[in-house]
């Protein structure tokens, strides 16, 4: 009896600090990373498990070696990970070349992405913050502003830490943070 | 209307095919069913002794199971209240509820799980009187955890319905509290939280995951004790893992399964699932490996498959035969492939297929005859086998539209010769060594030479349609008398049974290819339909009458 309440006390602290750790990472990142606006062109499914979602396409998703001006050095799969790196060109931050982990420089900002999908000089990334939750009810009256008569420009604040992982602060419409009651 | 008709024809097809197979393999009557249930319970009433019982069930060749267990309501609800609550739990963190700050929702939440863990744990160990609800609570604080997952991304804005590595979060840590509290809900939980995993991280990684199979072989199922329906699952889920592999040419996910199921049965014998679990998944591999490498012959299959067929005959495990029989006549097909591949030869259409495959039906029904003369086992399943695919093969073969346009292609036609000798071969030993000497055994051989022959017509002349197709349609007709004239002499329903269903799927097929072209197709159905109705009754009373004579 003895052995099962110290292995129940593990098991709850074991719970308790993987928690932890998942709430440290992402805070670690939102208060040391670096702040960027991305611009993005939203479409808005439900998501069965935790309600309405909007879902993020950024210009960052899709990226053309030949428009970038980069050299495709090889055939790439979908799952690999790659670094983009990113400039702010304005307002907003865009691409500007594609790396691998060992050839990133130094000082340089680069947000870490999955490949999709590769076809020809293209490629589809996953950034890990494709999704923005919003409360039950709140993705019809969002999505209705986004996709108005004038459509209203969408970006999105995130902070990126030094090993490229993003995570998503705000959702902007029209420069207006978008907030619930 | 025409595009259902497609899919409705398919339907018909398998309908048919599931009709020969029930008629040829038999069907326990729901009677025979009903006292395989009664026996235990007779023998806990004293009605019977454990002897008569096991009379009983070898006269009626029925497996030995345990009395049905009674309903437990108590443990229902509990398992019911605690999904529902949970289910309740995982919507209103879906809802994303923006009244209570994110960092009070979090705490709530991973107070409420350890609460309910602690509950369950003080319920199940400390007040064993309601050890159920203790358990359903355990069971709820798991679903609870996956709730807080959950919250935390939804706060951070992390995807987590296809995210391989939330399932993988979800499911480790409860692992554990299954093991040691020997809780088999929260085991089958894991388990299906662990199938989730497998087929989004090969999903998001579009990599094979080896992981999974690893994982299950050496933590899943020898840990999960407690559970029978959870090693089930996994046997289950691994199976079909093999087969995704297999279609994502994975090839070595399958290959890693099949051994590793070998290696268990080979140390549980008794765990028939397993055996199984290796012949199928060694099958899902023989493909991969004939998809990915399609100009080299898969001879390393005959490893596995000389290992399998050794153990099926060791342990005599009938079920396994089947399996071997099957992935052999399919391994020599994809040979054959390869080896068109390789020398760059072309195969149109299904005619070389089923020609071919119609003299690998008379071979092994030759070889089930003769390991019944030499008292070897299996030969039932063989002479099934053997007869099963020699049927289905004339019965494509009946249609004019399988015959080719073209050249046939020599390789098939080389092998169908070399069985066919190899057959007759056989058939010679089996005269020479007096194996045959009954009229059974005549109408029998009669039968196996009577196909080789209507083989020998596809080889000579394969672009003769119409001669063949007739061929083909008259020893369908022949095939089928003489299942009733053999299921008479044998006294066995099922062979009976199987001639009516080649009858019928003989005439009804027929019947659609005539009147199909009729320009009044209403007409064909109505027909079809009453015909079939007033002719379905007359044949099943009749039928009856006589499969009861044959009990007698």
């Amino acid at each position: 009896m003895k052995k099962k309440r110290i292995f129940l006390a593990v098991i709850i602290l074991i719970w308790i600090g993987i928690a932890v750790f998942l709430i440290a990472s992402k805070q670690m990142t939102l208060s040391t990373g670096t702040r960027v606006v991305l611009q993005t062109r939203p479409v808005d499914p439900r998501d069965l498990l935790r309600g309405d979602y909007v879902v993020l396409n950024y210009e960052i998703t899709n990226l053309n070696f030949g428009k970038l001006g980069i050299r495709k050095e090889r055939h790439y799969k979908p799952g690999e990970t790659l670094y983009i790196q990113l400039e702010k060109k304005g307002k907003y931050w865009s691409a500007v070349d594609i790396k691998e982990k060992k050839d990133r420089d130094k000082g340089k900002l680069y947000i870490k992405g999955k490949i999709k999908r590769s076809y020809g000089h293209e490629l589809t990334l996953h950034y890990g913050i494709e999704s923005y939750f919003v409360p039950e009810g709140e993705g019809k009256a969002i999505e209705k502003s986004m996709r108005g008569v004038e459509k209203s420009p969408v970006t999105v604040e995130v902070y990126i830490s030094d090993s490229g992982s993003a995570v998503i602060k705000r959702l902007f419409i029209d420069n207006q943070p978008v907030t619930f009651k | 209307m025409w595009r259902y008709s497609y899919l409705i024809s398919w339907l018909f097809f398998g309908l048919i095919i599931y009709v020969i197979f029930r008629a040829i393999f038999g069907r326990k009557s729901k009677y025979y069913k009903w006292l395989q249930k009664q026996l235990p319970l007779w023998e806990q009433g004293n009605i019977i002794n454990p002897e008569q019982s096991d009379r009983i069930r070898g006269l009626y060749k029925l497996k030995k199971i345990d009395p049905a267990k009674k309903m437990d309501m108590v443990k229902i609800f509990s398992i019911i209240g605690a999904i529902f609550v949970g289910v309740g739990v995982m919507s209103f963190v879906a809802s994303n509820w923006q009244r209570m700050p994110n960092y009070l929702k979090t705490i709530k939440l991973l107070g409420t799980t350890s609460f309910t863990l602690i509950l369950g744990y003080y319920l199940s160990y400390e007040k064993e009187a309601y050890r159920k609800t203790g358990k359903a609570l355990v069971l709820l604080s798991s679903i609870f955890w996956g709730a807080s997952i959950a919250l935390i991304c939804q706060i951070y804005q992390v995807p987590s319905s296809g995210n391989w590595l939330i399932m993988l979060i979800w499911a480790f840590p409860i692992l554990p509290l299954a093991i040691v509290f020997e809780n088999e809900y929260v085991y089958i939980l894991s388990s299906v939280l662990f199938v989730a995993w497998n087929y989004l991280y090969s999903t998001a990684n579009s990599v094979p995951n080896y992981f999974y199979p690893v994982m299950v072989f050496l933590l899943l199922i020898p840990m999960g004790k407690m559970s029978i329906i959870g090693q089930r699952i996994n046997v289950l889920a691994l199976i079909t893992a093999g087969i995704y592999a297999a279609i994502w040419k994975y090839e070595w996910v399958s290959l890693i399964i099949g051994v590793g199921f070998l290696i268990y049965y080979i140390l549980k014998k008794d765990e028939k699932f397993y055996f199984y679990g290796a012949s199928l998944s060694f099958i899902a591999w023989l493909f991969t490996f004939s998809v990915i490498h399609l100009k080299h012959p898969n001879f390393y299959f005959l490893i596995p498959l000389s290992v399998l067929l050794y153990m099926t005959y060791r342990n005599k495990v009938k079920e396994n035969i089947l399996f071997c029989i099957l992935s052999f006549v399919v391994w020599i097909h994809l040979v054959l492939k390869a080896f068109n591949a390789m020398l760059e030869y072309r195969i149109d259409g299904m005619f070389n297929l089923f020609m071919f495959t119609l003299f690998i039906g008379a071979f092994l029904y030759l070889v089930g005859v003769i390991s019944l003369k030499k008292e070897y086992i299996f030969h039932e399943s063989y002479k099934k086998m053997g007869f099963l695919i020699a049927a289905m093969t004339v019965y494509f073969l009946s249609f004019k539209n399988i015959y080719p346009h073209q050249n046939v292609n020599m390789l098939y036609v080389s092998a169908s010769v070399g069985l066919m000798i190899i057959t007759l071969i056989g058939i010679g030993f089996g005269f020479v060594a007096r194996y045959f000497n009954s009229r059974t055994d005549y109408k029998e051989i009669g039968t196996l030479v009577a196909i080789l022959l209507a083989g020998v017509f596809l080889l000579i002349s394969p672009k003769a349609a119409y001669l063949n197709a007739l061929v083909m349609n008259i020893l369908l007709i022949g095939l089928g008398i003489v299942c009733l004239l053999m299921g008479v002499d044998w006294k066995k329903p099922s062979i009976f049974n199987s001639g009516i269903a080649i009858l019928a799927l003989f005439i009804i097929t027929r019947y659609i290819d005539v009147a199909w072209k009729l320009k009044e197709k209403s007409l064909f159905f109505v027909v079809g339909g009453l015909l079939m109705l007033g002719g379905g009754v007359v044949l099943e009373k009749q039928r009856r009458k006589i499969v009861e004579r044959m009990k007698i």
